[in-house]
């Protein structure tokens, strides 16, 4: 037993001054948690905005203006131009000055003061089918704004004033059903929470593969393989000592993204900080497992990098990391729960979103472990038979 | 010319060397594009909502039905001593609708009846999304069970003054996967094409034989030009196999004047493999080269290209960069051509563009060699 631990130290030994010489595996190991999660957190605001709307006026009355003018004042849409004709407009919507435009008929005016109802066009690019579906929300709220303010309250029978929960809804007649939302774990609708979580989960899974697969088949290229099997060591011992380095450094890296998670984001601890540890722990264990894995069958550091860009976007898509699970058809949900990273995702927003009670979080942890055994052992089997 | 083509030949025999890079590097891109378009979706469907009817009245069945009716939620049962929080902490659901008691005898008797829906806002954005459709089945409900109020005939006002008619141009059944089937061509097709580059460089470092480049008659231009070339052709085929997927799953189409796609897709490739090499030549280490690659194609493309999120939405301070990644005009290009059919005029500024960034990385690499290379 002793003379284990001191081959094991031994070795360990090479593999951190061997670490300690490669600068860049150490930038390549930080540089994610701190650049990669403030970047993701800031950019991935999926909110629309600013759209730009073209109006088409052919009625060029004050009752088209002022229709005009309410739209302008709503602060999701800025007017671009208002054209004089259609074709213009088609032409702006085409080469992608504009998002959408409006086409105001030349009757507007008389029929609102005749008291019927006006229809206005709405041409809207719908390349990207969700910003069109929320930019015709919009419209219909700014619509129903505009209708509020020019048709007349009906005078009869009781009205009360509704407010509805969400303030951009108009309000519904007296009497009707109110839903109030209550957004709970997330009031503030913090959109980078959900992003930091599943970036931070992504980081701790595919560094380990990437930094295992490197450091086992680096071994494997230059040949330096043969001169470790001729050591006294046992494969176990030589898997040990190559990835505990490994996995150190990606506790570092856990913490540090959780720092970075709370400085920069607030993002919110309500649950238990040793659950978290212990599922940062299991995922860099499955992770290196795969890495190493991924390092047995490539003969270079070329096959390596390009099998775990094989292997890890499809765990990261499936993962729920970025888009929620739900959304996806079912073939895929059914396909997610073989990808260790979900229960990682999950874990991690359950402990700092939500309380999530242990009852719904131990099925997690559980597969987890499974995983991170499993894969641990194939690869150091693996490792064996190299 | 001769030398450039010698110089690919012989990339081209490393290259078939290697069986399973060969693999990887057809099969990757479109496994890669169908998990990125179809697990991209934004649409929410199929949302498990946990029911608390503590009504029971047909009415309040009624509400319900309005919800169950809806292709967004699912209606979910859940045990009987859960509390809403408990269940939604447990991820059972991600929202929980609460019907009061009395929710009939009040809507009849005309006091509203308040219906509190919680929603799990882990996910901010779907979470807004799920309180607007509320909103929206709600008023439906109003509308169907006839509480509007009668408008009196004397004020002649109508309801509403002004009604939409709604025209969805270039993709008016708002399917999702055409959007994200374009961004996924233009992402995979500078993601693979940069890391063969990369790969392919930084090994002449690893294993020496840059030397011998140096060395040969070779000049920097001839040498880098050889080199990507392979690569290149190895985009197109990978291009044609996105294309073929993109129009079985993606819904893509054949635009009627494809010049302008095609010319970018070299263009594009060019751009991505002297990406792949400045990486490689910077580095001149394999593992160093890939994660500079990583960094600087994949997921800056991934998140700033215009793939996932619209770049008027991304925040002004960083919002410059994406006018210097060849994936923003692409993709820009990949959508005019496809869902858009249009041609040169729509696409010129980003073609301009496109040029310009792959003629700059050419000029990065030259000089990277030139510094090294022996005067001849």
């Amino acid at each position: 037993m002793r003379a284990r631990i001191r081959r094991y130290y031994a070795l360990l030994l090479k593999e951190v001054q061997q670490l300690k010489r490669n600068r860049g595996l150490v930038i390549q190991l930080m540089l994610p948690p701190t650049i990669v999660l403030v970047i993701f957190g800031y950019a991935l605001n999926p909110k629309v905005r600013d759209l730009r709307l073209g109006v088409v006026d052919e009625s060029f009355t004050v009752e088209s203006r002022n229709f005009i003018d309410s739209l302008s004042r709503n602060v999701d849409f800025t007017v671009k131009q208002v054209y004089v004709s259609r074709h213009d407009a088609e032409d702006a919507l085409k080469s992608l000055k504009l998002d959408l435009f409006l086409t105001i008929p030349a009757d507007f005016s008389r029929t609102l003061n005749r008291g019927q109802t006006s229809a206005v066009q709405v041409v809207i690019d719908a390349v990207d089918a969700n910003t069109a579906q929320i930019a015709q929300g919009y419209l219909e709220m700014a619509l129903a704004d505009y209708n509020s303010e020019i048709v007349p309250t009906p005078s009869v029978g009781v009205r009360h004033e509704i407010a509805l929960a969400s303030a951009s809804h108009p309000a519904g007649p007296p009497g009707a059903p109110e839903v109030q939302s209550a957004y709970i774990y997330n009031p503030g609708l913090v959109t980078s929470w959900y992003y930091v979580t599943g970036v931070m989960s992504i980081i701790m899974f595919i560094n380990a593969s990437l930094v295992a697969s490197a450091l086992a088949v680096k071994e494997k290229e230059t040949g330096t393989i043969e001169q470790l099997l001729m050591t006294p060591a046992q494969t176990g011992e030589m898997l040990m000592a190559k990835t505990s380095p490994v996995f150190v450094l990606m506790m570092v890296v856990l913490f540090l993204s959780l720092i970075v998670g709370i400085l920069v984001f607030g993002l919110p601890t309500r649950g238990s900080l040793w659950l978290f540890t212990a599922a940062g722990a299991l995922s860099a264990l499955a992770g290196t497992g795969i890495g190493v894995m991924i390092a047995t069958v490539s003969k270079s550091q070329q096959q390596a990098q390009l099998l775990t860009f094989f292997v890890n976007p499809p765990l990261t898509l499936l993962s729920g990391a970025t888009s929620p699970i739900d959304n996806m058809p079912d073939l895929f949900q059914k396909l997610s729960y073989f990808d260790p990273l979900r229960y990682m995702v999950t874990i991690v927003r359950g402990v700092t979103l939500k309380t999530a009670p242990w009852s719904a979080l131990w099925p997690n942890l559980l597969a987890l472990t499974l995983f991170s055994i499993v894969l641990f052992g194939i690869s150091a089997w693996r490792f064996r038979k190299t | 010319m001769k030398k450039i083509l010698s110089q690919a030949w012989k990339e081209f025999m490393l290259f078939r060397r290697d069986k399973l890079l060969n693999m990887l590097a057809v099969l990757m891109p479109i496994v890669l594009m169908l998990l990125a378009g179809i697990t991209g979706s934004l649409r929410l469907r199929n949302v498990s909502l946990l029911v608390y009817d503590y009504d029971n009245t047909p009415l309040s069945r009624t509400y319900l039905e309005t919800y169950g009716a809806a292709l967004t939620f699912r209606l979910k049962p859940h045990p009987p001593e859960e509390s809403p929080e408990r269940a939604l902490a447990s991820w059972r659901g991600r929202a929980a609708l609460i019907i009061p008691q009395n929710f009939e005898r009040d809507f009849l008797r005309g006091t509203q009846p308040v219906v509190q829906l919680m929603i799990d806002a882990t996910d901010s954005n779907s979470a807004t999304a799920l309180g607007n459709y509320a909103a929206s089945l709600n008023s439906a409900f109003t509308e169907k069970n006839g509480l509007t109020q009668p408008v009196p005939k004397i004020s002649q006002a109508p309801q509403q003054g002004v009604v939409l008619q709604q025209r969805l141009w270039y993709n008016p059944g708002l399917s999702d996967r055409v959007y994200f089937g374009t961004g996924g061509l233009g992402l995979m097709l500078i993601i693979f094409p940069a890391l063969l580059g990369a790969l392919t460089t930084a090994k002449e470092y690893e294993s020496g034989t840059i030397i011998q480049a140096y060395a040969s008659s070779l000049t920097a231009v001839q040498w880098i030009l050889g080199k990507a070339l392979l690569y290149v052709v190895v985009g197109l085929v990978e291009f044609v196999l996105c294309f073929i997927l993109g129009l079985l799953v993606f819904e893509f189409r054949f635009p009627s004047d494809p010049s302008v796609l095609l010319v970018a897709t070299v263009l594009y490739l060019f751009a991505g493999v002297f990406f792949g090499m400045i990486m490689g030549n910077a580095t001149g280490n394999q593992s160093a080269a890939i994660q500079g690659v990583q960094m600087g194609s994949f997921l800056l493309s991934l998140l700033l290209s215009g793939y996932l999120i619209a770049i008027r939405n991304i925040p002004i301070q960083i919002r410059w960069i994406s006018y210097f990644l060849p994936a923003t005009h692409y993709i820009q290009i990949v959508r005019n051509s496809i869902l858009r059919n249009a041609s040169w005029g729509t696409s010129f500024f980003p073609f301009v563009m496109l040029a310009v960034l792959t003629f700059a990385f050419f000029l990065v690499n030259a000089m990277q060699m030139r510094k090294m290379q022996f005067k001849g």
